[in-house]
């Protein structure tokens, strides 16, 4: 019982999170002379007002809880893993590199892709990791640094030497992936593609692995009490590995995830400038780094953005309001973790 | 090799390195009271969104820059109240703030000046250059250090100040006390929680500063995103310095060159993005050199674990 009304306490402050930011939205909207009512009609329907928009935000949603999900278990163990964009535009342009050369029956290319991307995330993840166990050297700022290094590094293998010379394409992109290697589309003529089935199960493995497995523990403990966690004998350095390297292959998975089944080639800054990266940081935030939670955020924020191109398409508001609304809600987040802390405190008094 | 380091290098460095070392001095000061501010980026770029909105809409560059500064000051308060009073993990609110300000520019730009992306007015006036009387004629140094913006000369003379401020006098002292073991300095009487606010201003302060040399020194106009990651340079400059203004100073001179530096091998057939790179590796690598030793693991300390 206690468990079930935790659950649903837990539940209510994201919803108040949700409510504190859509006011803010709410404010933005008035200050620019339109009606808040219309344009949060235009919202919901713009992310979920039929099947095709619905099956959109979910589209959205697959490359952001799967970033989302790394993050979650790595601030769980207590590392601020901020390099999600590079990890993932890593494991795309890996699993693009594959997909295009290694030869094969499709479902075989496209498995090995989906792993090879996983590897090439994790490692790139596992290497900031590395370098805070071995060298001490600040993982937040290391990860973020790695940020610009993937992505310029991506940008250019396919501005040089993978570059697509067919057609007029004066675009930085890989040729295009064949079609046997696609990522299977889960409704015929709908975006949405097999990778949100695996983000689906990743996230309900992770919450299992999290709650109920003894490394799943440790992490915990190391994240809530490093001191208590060395004492019990949990080796950070073991931790930081298994931790970055998972967060990692999640963030190169949601990379390879978008390239099979969304782009079917790696385009330049097509995986960065969408803010796949941050949008999941942002979700794991909000669900306390909740796996179960994370999905459910990410669905939110993608359906946020989504609905805000609904809103950019039919009424004057710009789409950047759904921007707007995705700071405060955070901002509101992180001042919770203050509260929580004050309540603490005075339990302790 | 005169074509790869000579006068304008040293010129270009100077320019580039003033948005880092303000942002790194106001990381030093925020440091210094125990608050890791990783909301440097975001501080920046409102600065820099601000400082443009100020001279658009008062027309007169110094009022843009008055107007910049208070308008991070503002912002920066969010920081101050949610990490000081809420106690909330200040790596937390750094991260938000940084998306705050992100969402909040991007819906700024779009719906006071309706342009996406980036917005440019060739009428408007940037920051003025200066050239110092005698200095200019001078032969090397007088290419180097002279016809800069007033904000270049502003960012060393604060570094020094804060130098100065920091060890020699009392309330410095007292700042200190402050992030080493507010316990203690609490005891002593001494108001910690409004020497943080204060050093969380100052930083808002130097960042809004950072901010309108980004937008107005070099080219009038704001992009989206312009900071590209110098906060978070100005942050690894925090650490390489040791939250030391002159540490600080030295650090970001550093990345200054590598900027500069890279701008310069462009011109030599290397493909961009490599060169792009170099400022990003160096600074991962100079953080191999020099280890963030005492104040922010204080600082991390103070507020608790690390998450």
């Amino acid at each position: 019982m206690t468990r079930l009304k935790r659950n649903l306490f837990a539940l209510l402050q994201p919803i108040i999170a949700v409510i504190i930011g859509l006011l803010a939205g709410a404010i933005a909207i008035v200050l620019l002379g339109d009606s808040v009512i219309d344009t949060y009609a235009e919202m919901w329907n713009g992310a979920f007002g039929s099947f095709y928009f619905l099956t959109n935000t979910l589209t959205r949603a697959t490359p952001i809880i799967l970033t989302g999900l790394g993050v979650a278990l790595a601030f769980r163990a207590g590392f601020f893993n901020m390099g999600s964009t590079g990890q993932m535009v890593l494991g795309g342009l890996a699993a693009a590199i594959t997909a295009l050369y290694l030869p094969g029956p499709g479902w075989m290319v496209l498995v090995v892709s989906l792993v090879v991307g996983m590897a090439i995330g994790g490692l790139w993840s596992l290497f900031a990791g590395y370098m805070d166990a071995k060298f001490g050297i600040n993982l937040l700022i290391s990860t973020l640094l790695l940020n610009y290094i993937a992505s310029l590094f991506a940008g250019y293998m396919v501005a040089f030497p993978l570059k697509d010379q067919s057609g007029s394409a004066a675009m930085a992109q890989t040729p295009m992936i064949d079609k046997s290697i696609w990522l299977p589309k889960l409704f015929s003529g709908m975006s949405l593609h097999a990778g949100f089935i695996l983000a689906i199960v990743a996230a309900i493995a992770l919450y299992i692995f999290i709650q109920k497995s003894v490394s799943g523990y440790e992490i915990r403990m190391l994240g809530n009490n490093p001191f208590f966690a060395a004492y019990g004998g949990v080796k950070r350095g073991r931790m930081m590995v298994v931790a970055m390297l998972t967060s990692g292959a999640l963030a190169g998975l949601a990379g390879a995830g978008e390239v099979l089944g969304t782009q079917h080639r790696y385009l330049d800054g097509a995986l960065a400038s969408a803010d796949y990266g941050w949008s999941g940081i942002m979700a794991t935030l909000l669900a306390s780094s909740n796996p179960l939670g994370t999905a459910v955020a990410g669905i939110l924020l993608a359906a946020l953005q989504t609905g805000a191109m609904g809103v950019e398409r039919n009424t004057n508001v710009p789409l950047e309001v759904a921007s707007v609304i995705q700071a405060v809600l955070t901002l509101f987040v992180s001042a919770r973790f203050g509260y929580a802390f004050l309540k603490r405190r005075k339990e302790k008094k | 090799m005169d074509q790869l380091f000579d006068v304008s290098l040293f010129n270009s460095m100077l320019r580039i390195v003033t948005p880092i070392l303000l942002a790194a001095l106001g990381g030093a000061i925020c440091a210094r009271v125990g608050l890791f501010n990783v909301g440097l980026e975001g501080l920046v770029l409102v600065g820099a969104f601000s400082a443009i909105l100020g001279n658009h809409l008062l027309g007169n560059v110094w009022l843009a820059i008055l107007f910049a500064i208070v308008c991070v000051m503002l912002f920066s308060l969010i920081f101050a109240y949610i990490s000081i009073n809420l106690r909330a993990n200040v790596i937390v609110v750094g991260i938000s703030m940084n998306f705050l300000a992100a969402g909040l520019t991007t819906f700024c730009l779009r719906a006071i000046f309706d342009v996406k992306g980036a917005y440019y007015d060739k009428n408007m006036m940037g920051l003025p250059k200066w050239d110092i009387p005698v200095i200019k004629d001078i032969p090397v140094l007088g290419g180097i250090v002279s016809g800069h913006s007033p904000l270049v000369y502003l960012a060393f003379f604060a570094a020094i100040l804060m130098q100065i401020y920091l060890f020699k006098t009392v309330s410095g002292f007292r700042l200190r006390a402050a992030g080493e073991n507010p316990v203690a300095a609490q005891s002593l009487g001494i108001p910690v929680r409004r020497i943080q606010y204060g050093a969380v201003l100052m930083s808002g302060v130097l960042c809004g500063l950072a901010g309108a040399q980004l937008s107005l020194g070099q080219v009038t106009m704001f992009t989206e995103g312009m900071t590209a990651g110098r906060g978070f340079i100005a942050l690894v400059a925090t650490m390489l310095g040791q939250s030391n203004p002159i540490g600080v100073v030295a650090s970001s001179l550093l990345f200054g060159f590598m900027d500069a530096f890279s701008i310069r091998l462009q011109g030599f057939a290397l493909p961009a993005q490599f060169t792009q790179m170099l400022p990003y590796i160096v600074t991962l690598v100079a953080m191999f050199f020099f280890k963030d030793r005492s104040y922010l693991k204080d600082a991390q300390r103070a507020n608790g674990s690390s998450r």
